[in-house]
């Protein structure tokens, strides 16, 4: 009978450890790991200087005096340098019927050259890849974007393929999501993400205003990323994932259309982007930080907050006029050390940076991406963070946030845990040196610098 | 004089009996085995008396703390259990879009009308021959910009398709379910060849003012399978947020795909591709449970991309003159078969019987170390299935499949009754397949349900659905109309 009473203890030992083994190793799971990431950089005889800009637009027949000012104006104005690169049918001339060929070229020449990389850095083949998630969103041919990638690497029978595509600019935190939520159902899988623009087959040849400013601001760019959730691959990982927050306001109407993909009134297809998309932005933006911040935000930072709107309540319940206009501010960066803003425009970098609190450090990645490469759309908070890391800004337990805006109209963000000292220079290993330079200025303002006079 | 024939052992009833048999005893092998244990367990308590059971369990030597240990252990360990089995993921009900009249193109006008637009004799006859022998009826149904001669397929006119035939279904879906749509917590939209920005799934929320947290996803460019990929998502999703349901919407935009060349590989899809959507509820909450249609099993997604010619059967591409079109291979029922294959090792072990997979497998070995010439055995699938929504992609595909899983007539009747009767209408197929089933009254608690769909890739996807309820004829839905009239003998060729 002793024996059966060591028995039955062992058992009960053994099944209560083994359940709290179980519970402890589904908690493992739910990290979710970035591995590495590798911006694309094209080839420089890609590169789209302001008067190669001005060729283009010029070749356009249909537009006034007028219009042309205006379009030079944007582009002179935009922040954009001369490094940034274009599609090579609008380089060479098709920009009004570019074929399919060129479409599927500018994205395969980036999906292709950046996983090279990617499984090249990593060393992990190609047929290790559980789930593969492609964002790209005003190109979708058939067979997708995704099955492209299967054939030309042989990924296995059983990969996950997801081709996500119309999600607009801030697409990158949607196929984060799409992952981070497989990996909670899986054990040990590995994701691979690509995600990039195709502005060959989406050039507006027309003449309303509206629909001339994407043509000015989109650059070709892309990234492609490693996820997992992978316990034994900490060590290698850049970053882990904190939270990750999707704000979509569509169901307002007004947000619906202010960035809208149509025909113009003669038929021609372009990106319209309204007057009020700054008052759609700051809407969405402000309904995704209610829901971020205390996610984010330290508790005192979050007590300090609470305090000093009651504070301001009451003040203003005494003094209205005093204090009427002001509205309390929370200290974002009580809680984040760096802040990737999608470089959708200068215009939209200085709001949110202003809005955040930022200062010009906080902000000078993004402003600087946008000044290399324009506004590459959805891997765009790649390319800021690969400032960040070239600049060797990024220390180990750091906290990134990465903000973007999007068609729709969404606002997403994600936050990001530093794991490691980072110091790769990734594509912008060659220039990093000349950055932060003397002066924004387009150096072309002498010689365009018309177009802002009356 | 002529020698008896030997009989057909297949139809021999005394065989079928043992095989019957066979199949029971081996698929309740671990049932039947408990029976000798119990019997000696029993025997064994008879045999020791109720004094020495009583001095057996004081012997124990089990004091409070002990019992309360154990306890504790069991109740923690039956939490754990429970609280990590995957959520099941209900289909609560879904609705097809039933086109209106007024789109109806009946051979007679879809010839007359490539004869205007078209200029070549050649693929005029061309197009006819396929219409022949295509499996389509007279009633199905293209989108109003493709009515026009020359079809005008411009982007607003695209929207417009889009808008009436996603929201058509989702009315219908929030009609016969009560959905409002602020419940809605994830949303998945496929659509293949047709994405906008803002996307499809953002012009939903947009339409029906969904939650600004609601959790969209808008797949492209994913085929004719793509409904089966959005129902895995979403249930991937349904598997991490609790207490929450996903609608998922399944449809092909026929408006800016209209082929205007003459490459032949290139106008099958003008002829064989219709309108149609179908909007699908699924939730992982207690109480729909109750109300809910069917519970999900299986997904099993097999990708033949990595082999050239899978990757380049159905391929999208510019012909000589610059139209843009989908060119399908010569190879696609070959190609399809293999997927199928792979697929079905995948799924086979899940969904099969045990004496199915070990008459597989002895086989299997069989083959190997005995004689390779010993037929490969195929499993029969209808052990595991009550029925089947094969992908209506055509005639080829259907016939092609029936052959290879030994389907009878009535097992493909839904895939092909909806070929003739709605066309090829991509991913949502398998829902008005589905639907003719419960419109017939097949549909019975318990009964099993084997979607397939196949798609540009190439992929091959399944769903296996069990029915939770016994479905009661419905007295609306696309088929509510015109199911007395089926099934209907479709010729080989209809002679125009």
């Amino acid at each position: 009978m002793e024996l059966l009473w060591m028995i039955a203890t062992v058992l009960f030992l053994y099944s209560s450890l083994s359940f709290l083994w179980k519970a402890f190793d589904c908690r493992r799971n739910q990290n979710c790991y970035l591995l590495d990431y590798v911006c694309y950089k094209p080839s420089d005889d890609r590169k789209l200087s302001t008067e190669l800009c001005s060729d283009v637009i010029k070749r356009n027949k249909r537009l006034s005096m007028p219009d042309y000012k205006f379009l030079l104006k944007v582009v002179v104005n935009s922040g954009i340098s001369e490094e940034t690169y274009g599609p090579r049918s609008i380089i060479e001339g098709r920009e009004e019927s570019p074929t399919l060929d060129d479409c599927d070229d500018e994205v395969d020449d980036c999906m292709y050259s950046t996983l090279d990389k990617l499984f090249h850095r990593t060393g992990i083949s190609p047929g290790d890849v559980d789930v593969l998630v492609v964002n790209i969103s005003m190109f979708a041919p058939a067979p997708s974007l995704t099955s492209t990638i299967v054939n030309r690497y042989k990924m296995r029978e059983d990969v996950k393929t997801f081709n996500l595509s119309g999600m607009g600019c801030s697409a990158s935190p949607i196929a984060i999501d799409l992952v981070n939520n497989v990996f909670e159902t899986r054990k040990r899988t590995l994701a691979v993400v690509i995600t990039s623009e195709s502005i060959a087959p989406n050039w507006y040849c027309g003449t309303d205003k509206s629909m001339m400013l994407g043509n000015c601001l989109f650059r070709s760019g892309g990234c492609s990323f490693m996820l997992t959730n992978d316990p034994s691959l900490k060590h290698r990982a850049k970053m882990r994932l904190k939270c990750l927050v999707r704000a979509h306001s569509g169901a307002n109407d007004d947000a619906y259309s202010c960035a809208m993909q149509k025909e113009d009134t003669d038929g021609r297809v372009g990106f319209h982007l309204s007057k009020s998309l700054p008052k759609v932005a700051v809407r969405a933006f402000t309904e995704n930080l209610q829901t971020l911040a205390p996610k984010v935000l330290p508790v005192g930072e979050l007590a300090l907050y609470v305090i000093r709107g009651l504070r301001h309540r009451l003040r203003r319940s005494k003094e209205t006029k005093a204090y009427a206009g002001k509205a309390v501010r929370v200290n974002f960066k009580s809680g984040v050390e760096h802040f990737c803003l999608h470089t959708g425009g200068a215009a939209v970098i200085d709001a949110v940076g202003s809005a955040l609190g930022l200062n010009k450090y906080d902000v000078e990645p993004a402003r600087m991406t946008l000044h290399r490469w324009g506004n590459t759309s959805a891997s765009s908070l790649w390319y800021v963070l690969g400032y960040m890391e070239a600049k060797k800004r990024l220390r180990r337990k750091d906290r990134v946030l990465m903000l973007s805006f999007g068609a729709g109209f969404k606002c997403n963000s994600c936050l990001w845990e530093v794991l490691r000292d980072l110091e790769d220079g990734g594509a912008w290993e060659d220039c990093i040196q000349a950055y932060p330079p003397q002066s924004l200025v387009n150096p072309f303002m002498n010689k365009f610098g018309w177009v802002s006079e009356a | 004089m002529p020698r008896a024939p030997l009989p057909e052992f297949s139809s021999s009833v005394k065989l079928k009996y043992v095989k019957l048999g066979y199949q029971y005893l081996v698929n309740n092998f671990v049932t039947l085995l408990l029976i000798p244990v119990m019997a000696a367990v029993y025997l064994e308590l008879v045999r020791m008396g109720p004094e020495e059971i009583m001095g057996l369990w004081r012997s124990l030597r089990l004091d409070l703390i002990q019992i309360l240990c154990s306890f504790f252990v069991i109740i923690f360990a039956a939490t754990v259990y429970l609280t990590s089995r995957p959520q099941p993921v209900y289909l609560v009900d879904y609705a097809c879009f039933k086109p209106p009249t007024t789109c109806r193109v009946p051979f007679s006008t879809f010839m007359e009308h490539t004869r205007l637009i078209s200029s070549d004799e050649k693929s005029v006859r061309f197009q006819m021959r396929i219409l022949e022998r295509s499996g389509l009826g007279e009633e199905t149904c293209l989108p109003p910009a493709n009515h026009y001669i020359p079809p005008r397929p411009t982007m607003e006119a695209s929207r417009a398709e889009a808008q009436l035939v996603i929201f058509s279904a989702i009315d219908d879906l929030v009609r016969k379910t009560g959905l409002r749509p602020k419940d809605i917590d994830i949303l998945v939209v496929n659509c293949s060849l047709f994405s906008p920005t803002p996307s499809l799934s953002a012009m939903i929320i947009n339409k029906y003012k969904l939650r600004s947290n609601v959790r969209s996803f808008n797949l492209s460019g994913m085929g004719c399978s793509a409904g089966l990929i959005s129902v895995d998502l979403a249930r991937d999703l349904l598997q991490v947020h609790r207490s929450s349901n996903a609608l998922v919407i399944s449809t092909e935009i026929i408006t800016p795909n209209f082929y205007a060349g003459n490459q032949r590989s290139m106008l099958l899809p003008n002829c064989l591709f219709r309108m149609g959507a179908a909007a699908i509820l699924l939730s992982n909450r207690r109480r729909d449970a109750r109300r809910a249609k069917y519970r999900l099993v299986h997904v099993v997604r097999t990708h033949k991309g990595a082999d050239d010619r899978a990757y380049r059967c159905v391929y999208q591409e510019e012909d000589a003159e610059g139209h843009s079109g989908i060119s399908l291979s010569k190879d696609l029922m070959a190609i399809a078969g293999e997927a199928l294959k792979s697929n079905i090792t995948t799924i086979g072990p899940l969904v099969l019987p045990m004496s199915e997979q070990l008459l597989f497998f002895l086989t299997l070995v069989g083959r190997k170390l005995i004689n390779p010439k010993w037929k490969p055995y195929i499993p029969d699938f209808k052990l595991a299935f009550e029925h089947f929504c094969i992908h209506a992609g055509g005639r080829a595909v259907i016939d092609e499949l029936q052959k290879n899983l030994e389907l009878s007539a009535e097992h493909v009747e839904a895939s092909r009754m909806t070929l003739h009767r709605f066309g090829n209408t991509s991913s949502s197929s398998l829902w008005y397949e589905l639907n003719y089933i419960e419109s017939k009254g097949r549909m019975r608690r318990g009964d099993r349900v084997w979607q397939i769909g196949f798609g540009s890739g190439f992929k091959c996807n399944s769903a296996v659905w069990k029915c939770l309820r016994t479905v009661k004829t419905p007295v609306d839905g696309p088929w509510s109309d015109c199911i007395d009239r089926y099934p209907v003998d479709i010729p080989e060729v209809v002679k125009l």
